[in-house]
């Protein structure tokens, strides 16, 4: 079909203006929304993984995320008045650890989840540990993602696992570990169920785990 | 030292103008970054990892200035761009001294600019780079301080102090940085070189914890030096202000380390390498730092001995050396680890483009910079010992190209799949801080190697 085809090229390339205005009339002419979002969903998840072979960079993965959040937000209304709702594919609470001001890499895995379809909110840097455990509290997390650039900011890594223990809901949470010092012995050090080596390992390890809960 | 602004920085951070994260990475930082590689004519060429184009290298840097001038840095604290005029940055090179005086006693040294193929021997900081248990800290400082090409060293990073885990903004940060910088102390006078050039303290996150080391009797002395890092991309924030303004008041060398992502928000290498020259100005003109430690690394290996970093590498030295005269080590990011060959090459082909381009050294961090002990001396002697030759000997540009090719036809399809090597305490005898045999005859084996493609080692 020429015309969601147009669509996601646009997405792609990061043209916001020309997507919104492709998806705008792709409804017009009466391409139904779930269509639509099946076939954006397909372009973007080709995007991460032109991503992760290296083929593009983080600034045209960004222009194209940029695009696709505001093609959604053209055809939320549609969304709306759809008889079969889309389904997030799971909640994501993620944020950068206490005392850690670094945040590329928290920002290309949100992108990535994003991307596909997940539900993320992004606490920022600097995030004291028991704001993940509030944050995941109150939004009904699935998931916790936390970040770590330094060594010696590590630590906050392993606090919401004590602390998620010390309110007696760790077993709610998939909590997910990455940064560049963080080893697949420091996750098992402290608990947590999953290493994100890489962006691109931490949104497989996600997207699966949120396949097996809906099991 | 160019003129203390230190006031007129406090104050832009303050004031400057206002602008929200978001929209300065994606209405002002990256599409100045687009239309500066165009304007410029940027093109990375993947058949010259060491290029010989000076008209590029001034290119380089005048996209950099422009790119610097225009997008200023974020304080992401006040939301605020801190801006540079022009002149204020014309001001700040044409007071760039060149030349400083670091170290105490015997072992002072001076660190001098270099030219692109220029004679003069590479500044050489050794450092690991790496965490390391905390009964390897004094044998792992003494490995690096006893090694003779060192001009200045920086430590491993503790991770632990006393048993317990350092967190940064903690009592313990306060404990670790404290143990840090009296045990390398130590370890610089056990080794005979009392009054070496140490920057420290790398276990120090937290303003505080910088602060708690300055002490001229036991800790970091104002003949040390500091590394202040900068946040991505060409961010700061008021933690960073605070130990500016404590190192400018204190007295040591300041050195702004920087390390722009290729990949990330920047782009591909011609990006990065405008970024990198960038971030140079900005340690000039709002750190008022005396040098620069400059790592730029691949978003995906966090390293830059590949082909297109050691392009970037050279052309950020190149254009610097070209326009200014502004101290700055190349940090080695390496992707094998300690006791392989592979890392021996690596290390000498980030020291060899480095060198040949116009940089000085800090070498090296192997092993993609990422597990603890995953690091010995050899590998920055590696980098040093061929840097020192080729200066010596006058190597050109195209020289180094030849040359760096051959090193990189031996490694670099294995950049993904590095081997990790061994840790310290295999790869040295931590009791006598000594190399072992055998990873002393790789070093051997190697060195003759590289011997072969033409470097003149003088001993």
């Amino acid at each position: 079909m020429a015309m969601l085809e147009k669509l996601v090229e646009a997405v792609q390339e990061g043209e916001e203006r020309e997507a919104v205005a492709t998806a705008g009339k792709a409804i017009q002419e009466g391409i139904p929304v779930d269509e639509i979002i099946e076939a954006l969903t397909a372009g973007m998840r080709e995007i991460g993984d032109r991503f992760a072979r290296m083929e593009i960079f983080l600034p045209e993965m960004m222009l194209a995320a940029q695009a696709m959040q505001a093609v959604m937000r053209e055809l939320e209304p549609e969304i709306q008045k759809s008889a079969t709702p889309t389904e997030k594919k799971g909640t994501v609470v993620i944020g950068t650890v206490e005392g850690d001001m670094h945040e590329i890499g928290k920002d290309i895995v949100i992108t990535l989840l994003q991307v596909q379809g997940f539900d993320v909110h992004d606490l920022g840097a600097d995030v004291n540990a028991l704001d993940f455990v509030r944050k995941a509290e109150e939004v009904h997390a699935d998931i916790i993602g936390a970040s770590a650039l330094m060594s010696t900011t590590m630590p906050g890594q392993r606090e919401i696992i004590e602390f998620l223990k010390e309110k007696g809901v760790r077993e709610k949470y998939h909590v997910i570990l990455g940064g560049a010092p963080v080893t697949r012995e420091w996750v098992k050090e402290c608990g947590a169920d999953s290493w994100g080596e890489n962006a691109g390992v931490a949104v497989e390890i996600l997207e699966r785990v949120m396949a097996e809960r809906r099991m | 030292m160019p003129p203390y602004k230190m006031w007129e920085i406090m104050e832009r951070a303050n004031t400057g103008p206002f602008c929200e994260d978001d929209d300065f990475l994606y209405k002002i930082f990256m599409p100045k970054m687009k239309d500066v590689i165009e304007k410029y004519g940027i093109k990375y060429d993947p058949d010259t990892p060491v290029p010989a184009d000076d008209d590029l290298a001034d290119r380089v840097w005048q996209a950099a200035v422009e790119f610097f001038l225009e997008v200023g840095v974020l304080n992401v604290d006040t939301h605020r761009r801190i801006m540079v005029d022009e002149s204020e940055l014309k001001e700040a090179l044409y007071h760039a001294p060149g030349r400083y005086l670091v170290g105490a006693g015997k072992d002072t040294r001076l660190w001098e600019q270099r030219g692109v193929e220029g004679a003069k021997p590479p500044f050489c900081i050794f450092s690991p780079d790496i965490t390391c248990d905390e009964e390897m800290f004094l044998p792992m400082s003494i490995a690096y301080i006893q090694e003779p090409l060192a001009d200045g060293v920086c430590a491993p990073i503790l991770e632990e102090s006393m048993g317990l885990k350092i967190k940064s903004g903690t009592p313990t940060e306060m404990a670790g940085v404290v143990e840090h910088a009296m045990t390398l102390r130590q370890a610089a006078k056990l080794a005979g070189r009392p009054g070496l050039f140490l920057v420290a303290v790398g276990t120090a996150q937290s303003d505080t914890g910088q602060i708690a080391v300055s002490n001229d009797e036991w800790g970091v002395r104002h003949t040390d030096g500091r590394l202040i890092g900068i946040l991505t991309e060409l961010k700061i924030d008021n933690e960073l202000l605070n130990k500016i303004a404590h190192c400018m008041q204190f007295g040591c060398s300041i050195g702004c380390l920087s390390g722009a992502i290729y990949g990330g928000y920047a782009g591909r290498a011609e990006g990065t390498a405008i970024l990198e020259v960038a971030y140079h100005l900005v340690g000039l003109t709002i750190y008022q730092a005396n040098f620069q430690n400059s790592f730029p690394f691949h978003l995906h290996f966090t390293s830059n001995s590949g082909r297109e970093m050691l392009w970037l590498v050279s052309m950020k030295y190149q254009a610097l050396s070209r326009n200014s005269r502004l101290l700055s080590t190349s940090n080695g990011f390496l992707n094998a680890g300690p006791g392989t060959e592979m890392v021996l090459y690596e290390a000498a082909a980030h020291g060899l483009a480095s060198v040949v381009s116009g940089g000085h050294l800090w070498e090296a961090a192997p092993t993609h910079n990422k597990y603890r002990n995953y690091a010995t001396p050899l590998e920055a002697r590696m980098a040093c010992e061929v840097g020192h030759a080729v200066a010596r000997q006058g190597m050109t540009r195209a020289q180094a190209n030849e040359i760096v090719n051959q090193l990189l036809a031996k490694y670099e399809d294995h950049i993904a799949d590095a081997p990790k090597g061994k840790p310290f305490q295999e790869c040295y005898d931590v009791r006598t801080a000594r190399p072992s045999p055998w990873y002393l005859d790789m070093y051997k084996k190697v060195k003759d190697e590289i011997a072969a493609m033409g470097v003149e080692f003088p001993y």
